[in-house]
């Protein structure tokens, strides 16, 4: 999978292997070690500059798939997408060329303020209409279809109407778009809001799903007692999420699944061992079930 | 139901509005469940963590200056008042070092703000575009008497500072943690004459003369070279100059007078 096969001006798809979320520490280590690893995301965010940071990415681009994940667009704002954001995206996509392109259902951005977070959306009609729309621009902007992911929230609003998966499903089904099936995603908002988890992932539309994201999360006590799941992206993978993921790859055959660790980044040997356990995992299971779908 | 602008605005007001004030607790009513309030502090928490991390890492020489918590404390109030305007968070913090000349807790350190000024300098310099350099066989193609009537287009990772305190010193001082030099800095020397930029091997921070700083700084600043000439710059321009365009310190250069030469040329910059 590695290795230095792929040319930049090829089109590289992203394998239905184990790949790992390149983030700034690790720069360093995979520029001149070139470890093998499947493939790589990063946030699109972080390299909308140039220098240093932009000459690693496009190095890395030449020997690896690259899957490009943009955290900022804010798809769910009720107002205008930020032009100048899209433009910058499509501007990374048209040089890079990555396998895959994502974004999350969620907003940040009102009244021109980006508000540092992926909030919840209320799961309504007009939301839904929102976020198709935006969803259509984008992809018309980027002249490609884009994998929507499914976010980790903490609140619910009172006046939701539509189930989350459905609500996922439903801006599938219109826009075309694909679906970033983020299992720990999955586990923490069932764990907060008390869903089903399993439930959720069998009502996705699983020729749909394009890509799986892993990653670990927190246990924190609010100050009424109660313990909400936090999406931290801090620590390895839970039992629990390889547990849902087993699910996932019965379901959805093998997929590129996504290791993401943002705080408290570990070395890299920390994050080879946690795309092995994937890798094992996709073998065993969706080795045997790659048509289950 | 509120319509989803309506929602997003209250959100924005409960995340981000004065906890003092009452109605930016009113969109409280929207969450499901007994403890929305609770469940909301967890997204205050990320974004205000997120934005004052991100200052932290444009503005470590402020930070070790101050302290962590006085920083923490600084970045939290700036962030509540001037919430990012875009989702690049490499582009947020222009703001930063004013925020600091005037934040009362920090009058005492009188340099903060230019120290401030020269990390937000830095972190642009950092995270500008790639742009290509000027292409000099162009600029030849001019001819002397011609090339005088340019203006020319800076490089964006180019800035040019004068700041009354002598920050760069500073600056370097307090990342090497060199108490010695931190020490010998006489803060009465008066102003410095900054050149910030990005070359190969990063980030550099030059000190010019004052009359280098005034000429590049005009030029720089698309002024046309025969009208910068004519204000009166004294010194070794020609040096100068040259030294800018060997450098890539310009990108481009429109001349106005010479648009029949340029077009006859072929060239279509603008």
């Amino acid at each position: 999978m590695t290795g230095s096969t792929h040319s930049v001006n090829e089109h590289s798809p992203i394998p239905a292997a184990a790949g790992i979320g390149l983030r700034f520490p690790h720069h360093e280590l995979v520029a001149q070690g070139r470890p093998q690893v499947a493939w790589f995301e990063v946030h699109a965010e972080n390299y909308f500059g140039g220098g240093a940071a932009r000459q690693v990415l496009t190095s890395v681009r030449r020997d690896y798939p690259l899957s490009l994940h943009g955290v900022g667009l804010s798809l769910g704002s009720a107002e205008e997408l930020d032009g100048q954001h899209l433009r910058r995206i499509a501007e990374l996509v048209r040089s890079l060329e990555p396998g895959l392109v994502s974004e999350h259902l969620s907003w940040s951005v009102v009244g021109g303020r980006y508000l540092a977070d992926l909030l919840p959306l209320p799961m309504t009609e007009e939301a839904l209409a929102v976020v198709c729309r935006h969803v259509d621009q984008t992809q018309a902007a980027l002249q490609r279809h884009i994998l929507i992911e499914n976010p980790s929230t903490y609140l619910q609003f009172r006046h939701s109407t539509i189930p989350e998966w459905e609500f996922m499903s439903a801006v599938a089904q219109r826009t075309g778009c694909g679906i970033l099936c983020d299992v720990n995603n999955i586990f923490v908002s069932a764990s907060n809001h008390g869903w089903d988890g399993e439930r959720y992932l069998n009502a996705l539309p699983a020729a749909a799903v394009g890509e799986i994201h892993l990653a670990g999360h927190a246990l924190r006590t609010l100050d009424n007692g109660r313990t909400i799941r936090i999406d931290d992206h801090g620590s390895n993978v839970s039992a629990e999420v390889w547990a849902l993921y087993v699910q996932a790859l019965r379901r959805f055959g093998a997929k590129p699944t996504l290791i993401e660790w943002d705080t408290d980044i570990p070395a890299f040997e920390v994050l080879l061992d946690e795309a092995a356990q994937a890798a094992t995992l996709m073998r065993a299971v969706a080795g045997n079930h790659a048509c289950a779908a | 139901m509120p319509a989803l602008l309506e929602l997003q605005r209250s959100l924005r007001e409960q995340l981000f509005g004065d906890p003092t004030r009452a109605d930016a607790r009113g969109g409280e009513a929207l969450l499901a469940g007994d403890d929305g309030a609770l469940r909301l502090a967890i997204y205050r928490n990320t974004a205000f963590a997120t934005l004052v991390n991100a200052l932290r890492l444009s503005f470590p020489a402020v930070q070790r200056l101050v302290g962590a918590d006085f920083f923490e404390g600084a970045a939290h109030e700036f962030v509540r008042r001037n919430p990012p305007s875009s989702a690049y968070l490499n582009d947020y913090g222009a703001d930063f070092a004013g925020f600091l000349a005037g934040y009362p807790p920090a009058a005492a350190l009188a340099y903060l703000g230019d120290v401030a000024r020269l990390e937000w300098a830095v972190n642009r310099a950092l995270h500008a575009s790639d742009v290509p350099r000027l292409d000099l066989a162009r600029l030849a193609a001019l001819g002397d008497s011609a090339l005088s009537h340019v203006s020319f287009r800076a490089h964006p990772a180019l800035s040019l500072l004068r700041l009354e305190f002598p920050a760069d010193a500073i600056w370097r001082a307090v990342l090497e943690q060199n108490d010695a030099a931190m020490a010998a800095i006489d803060l009465s020397s008066g102003p410095v004459h900054l050149l910030i930029e990005r070359n190969p091997a990063g980030v550099q921070v030059r000190c010019l003369s004052a009359a280098a700083w005034e000429f590049t700084a005009r030029l720089s600043a698309g002024r046309p070279l025969s009208a910068v000439l004519a204000d009166g710059s004294e010194g070794e321009v020609d040096a100068w100059l040259s030294e800018h365009l060997a450098l890539g310190r310009f990108i481009d250069f429109s001349c106005t007078t010479l648009v029949a030469t340029t077009v006859a040329a072929g060239e279509t910059h603008s």
